[in-house]
């Protein structure tokens, strides 16, 4: 109640921030400045008190509230808990409003120097006011009877929550969004710079100070897209870091963007040229992630993306939809109108030149961008053109993108050697030449080692240039002047994304593998053994695997279990993290394979009397009522566990066979010794409830083999299918994007110092 | 216009064509049995298990076999690549993805399932969880 008072407020200050940062740039009187900023801090200290509320609530558990109800549980770990906040729809806006609101004072401070804060914060207001607005109308404060009428009595408090979506418990959860959020706040303040400098009518200095805020949109956008991948690899068991899922595409896209226009900004501070492009890509930036939100938030994808993590509602279909088109619209509407009086600078037509570069580098990464979208809207398009919903296969990305990609990673090195406005030819092989040497010599050995195809081949080698030319460059600048060679450092980064791009997608073998318990499985360089499954906690179960290569073992132990929230099984992989590649597991189902030919011979055991089988001596010890021995899924069955210690050349193990009675009908669960060589199957227990001593069980012996069954009418084994891979080099993956922020931070540090006001010309 | 403006326009229109013909390529649509097996295209089917016929998962050759009805309630063998998916038997629909190998066989790469799902909650499950409470 009280918060949404509060979201309320928050609003009526951003109306305030909005209409008087308008009066001060129309009438051009800082006085407006006071209320303006007093405006926008109300709204800001409304989001950090709505939110403060919001994670109270979560955190003691007042399931009165929708919300807290229907995305936490009193089962949650803390961690977990807090990242509930936005583990739904109404809780992530409110966690995007406040980062952007939040962003935003920095913004305010660094604009305000600049003499552009009117304009800018006037433009980056709507986009807080918005979300605001979208707040109104999905409030994440409604109580359960508010928002079920009639269904639910007034007062009412729900003894615990649903809980969390299964595919969301993860640590990643608790960080992924917040700093995908930042990602979004930065887009915004790209747009607001873009809009800004429209109506400011100065369409050629504003890039100066905005330059930081797109390489930091770029930074934070890519880490939360990263961030993500490896939440995708590491818990979801999607078998890589990018499937070409909508939820990973809608992001990708606003980034590609947002990176385009960095480069045709850098060539704009230098030749005036792309003014139009670069409004209309900083437009562009916010307005697509938006559409992201639209495409992932509104169920329009419906049944063709699996992931939706999101439940669809018809009221923010119709908010997102005119959110598009009013921050579209305006943006484009004020160029169009503003497009006769901009200074029309040709673009460079020496080919050989770095701005000639960076727009066909821009203009690749658009491309991706442009195939990306369509694709990942594919199933738009198709509804709206065929009446039918369908979406484009993977191979459709795989195919239009590779092109450009390699376009991209080729000229991130040429246009590094090249200077500005043009190049002697000489010079320019002089300094392509150790790359071009290296490059071809590198993907020679990786043709040897099984590269087949043109596209991968040239891909190769455009990686292996981009690195070794943006290796030389960083060490020539850092000699010189270190805070120049961000720019160097970041595309040595994206080198070394490329090389671990091709390792993982042309080198990565894999195999589905049916792993019997008890029988080794040699598969890709390792022996795989599959020895049972562990209760993991809350009703999760771990599949033990050991593998064993070059005389090592490890443990590995995938987790499967039945989720009642979605009514599904949900698997997370487990992984062998080394050096040059990764070797992966991932659970696919439990299944039972019956087998033939096998007898043993029956025994009867007395509690605590040895008895001897061939080389061993058997003790039946006592049974075990452990309620961990529950079996996955059902509750309303008893387990009891036989406990046996079986001696053998003087080492003794305990085996603990099963009986399990399921609502009357008996079922029986076999145990076998490490070594797997004796198999032990109950076939009555007969306890004594007054003299426990006297208890005694009858059991099935079976020596030799590895084969296990169990007894009863079917002899049945437990097989556990799984997906091995082999994910080659996958850290070049994770090393390329940390060199790739390196770089990004120290070129927010050198431009945003470039930006200050005393190192330049007049601002108007 | 310059010739430079040509060839410009003319590179990106070929790469839009090159676009629009993988768009076209690469495009799965949801259709029918009859439909594809007539075109022999990789396709999405829509249908429910024939749960008479049964099914079977072949360990050795990691394949899952069962009959599926479409909505026109053509019943076709379909032999998935993979083990047995997801809550396969209390699916309300399923989703196969593949083309026709044979004509009595539509072989799969991928099925999905689609299942009576609480993803939403409702009212009756906020009461029902007081209830058991209350019986606890």
């Amino acid at each position: 109640m009280i918060g949404s008072i509060i979201i309320k407020i928050a609003f009526l200050g951003i109306i305030v921030s909005l209409g008087a940062y308008y009066l001060s740039f129309r009438n051009q009187n800082q006085k407006f400045l006071t209320y303006a900023r007093a405006g926008y801090h109300t709204a800001v200290v409304g989001l950090m008190i709505a939110s403060a509320i919001l994670m109270y609530l979560i955190l003691t558990h007042q399931f009165q509230y929708t919300y807290v109800w229907s995305y936490s549980s009193t089962t949650l770990p803390t961690g977990l808990l807090a990242a509930s906040f936005w583990a739904g729809q109404e809780g992530s806006f409110l966690l995007w409003a406040l980062l952007a609101g939040l962003v935003g004072v920095f913004l305010m401070s660094y604009s305000t120097n600049k003499g552009y804060e009117g304009q800018l914060m006037f433009v980056y207001s709507m986009i807080v006011g918005v979300l605001l607005l979208m707040l109104i109308v999905k409030d994440p404060f409604m109580r359960v009877w508010q928002s079920f009428p009639g269904q639910v009595e007034a007062g009412f408090i729900p003894p615990d929550g649903r809980g969390m979506n299964p595919l969301l418990q993860n640590y990643w959860m608790v960080i992924h969004p917040p700093i995908l959020f930042v990602g979004f706040a930065a887009m915004g303040a790209t747009y607001a710079f873009a809009v800004a400098a429209l109506l400011k009518k100065d369409y050629t200095h504003w890039v100066r100070p905005a330059t930081p805020w797109f390489a930091f949109g770029v930074l934070s956008l890519g880490l939360g897209i990263m961030l993500g991948g490896y939440w995708a690899y590491e818990t979801l068991g999607w078998g890589g870091y990018w499937a070409w899922d909508p939820v990973e595409n809608s992001s990708l896209v606003p980034w590609l963007i947002g990176l385009a226009a960095l480069h045709t900004m850098l060539a704009q501070r230098r030749s005036g040229a792309f003014v139009r492009t670069n409004l209309v890509l900083g437009i562009l930036t916010f307005v697509l992630v938006l559409y992201s939100t639209f495409l992932t938030r509104s169920g329009v994808l419906g049944a063709t993306s699996v992931h939706s993590f999101v439940e669809p509602g018809w009221m923010a279909y119709i908010l997102l939809l005119s959110f598009i088109i009013f921050f579209g619209g305006f943006g484009l509407l004020l160029l169009f109108v503003r497009m006769r009086e901009m200074p029309s600078v040709p673009i460079e037509y020496n080919y050989i030149s770095r701005e000639f570069a960076l727009f066909l580098g821009a203009a690749s990464l658009i491309f991706i961008a442009l195939f990306t979208i369509v694709g990942t809207s594919s199933p738009i398009i198709t509804n709206l053109i065929k009446g039918q919903v369908s979406a484009v296969d993977i191979s459709f990305y795989e195919q239009t993108t590779t092109p450009f990609g390699i376009a991209v990673a080729f000229l991130a090195g040429f246009a590094q050697i090249l200077w500005w406005k043009s190049s002697k030819t000489r010079t320019i092989l002089k300094n392509m030449l150790p790359a071009l040497i290296i490059g071809a010599a590198a993907t020679g050995v990786m043709i040897a080692f099984g590269l087949s195809t043109i596209m991968m081949i040239l891909l190769t080698f455009a990686a292996w240039f981009v690195l070794i030319v943006n290796i030389q460059i960083a060490y020539k600048i850092g000699r010189g002047n270190p805070s120049f060679v961000g720019g160097a450092v970041a595309h040595i980064g994206v080198g070394l994304l490329f090389l671990g791009f091709i390792t993982t997608a042309m080198y990565d073998r894999q195999q589905t593998i049916q792993l019997v318990q008890g029988e080794p499985v040699e598969a890709l360089g390792y022996k795989l053994t599959y020895t049972g499954y562990t209760p993991a906690g809350h009703e999760r179960w771990a599949f033990n695997v050991t593998a064993e290569r070059n005389g090592r073992t490890i443990n590995l132990a995938p987790v499967m279990y039945q989720s009642d929230f979605n009514n599904s099984l949900i698997r997370n992989p487990d992984i062998v993290n080394r050096l040059t590649f990764d070797f992966y597991l991932a659970p696919l189902g439990l299944d039972t394979k019956e087998i033939e030919g096998v007898a043993g011979s029956t025994h009867i055991l007395n509690r605590g009397i040895a008895m001897a089988y061939e080389d061993y001596s058997i003790t039946f010890v006592g049974f075990d009522m452990d309620s961990d021995r529950h079996m996955m899924g059902s509750s309303n069955e008893m387990v009891i566990g036989v406990i046996l210690d079986v001696t053998y050349d003087g080492k003794t193990e305990r085996v603990v066979p099963e009986v399990v009675n399921r609502a009357g009908e008996m079922d029986f669960r076999p145990g076998m010794t490490a070594d797997a060589k004796l198999q032990f199957n109950v076939q009555s227990i007969r306890p004594d409830q007054d003299n426990p001593d006297r208890s005694s069980v009858s059991v099935e012996i079976i020596k030799g083999g590895t084969k296990l069954a169990s007894s009863g009418p079917a002899r049945t084994q437990d097989v556990l299918i799984v997906e091995a891979s082999i994910q080659p080099f996958i850290n070049l993956v994770w090393l390329g994007t940390i060199v790739a922020i390196i770089g990004l931070i120290i070129t927010i540090v050198r431009r945003s110092r470039e930006a200050r006001p005393k190192d330049q010309e007049a601002w108007g | 216009m310059n010739t430079k403006t040509i060839v410009a326009g003319v590179i990106i229109v070929i790469f839009l064509i090159f676009g629009a013909w993988s768009f076209l390529e690469s495009n799965v649509e949801y259709t029918d049995f009859q439909s594809a097996y007539e075109t022999g295209r990789t396709v999405q089917v829509e249908g429910t298990w024939v749960e008479e016929k049964g099914e079977r998962y072949n360990a050795d050759l990691n394949e899952f076999t069962f009959y599926m009805a479409d909505k026109n309630g053509q019943v076709v063998r379909v032999v998935l690549e993979g083990p047995r998916p997801n809550n396969f038997e209390i699916a309300t629909s399923v989703v196969a993805r593949g083309r026709f190998a044979a004509e009595d066989e539509f072989r799969s790469t991928n099925v999905l399932t689609k299942c009576p799902s609480k993803y939403e909650g409702s009212a009756e499950e906020m009461m029902g969880a007081s209830d058991k409470q209350y019986y606890e």
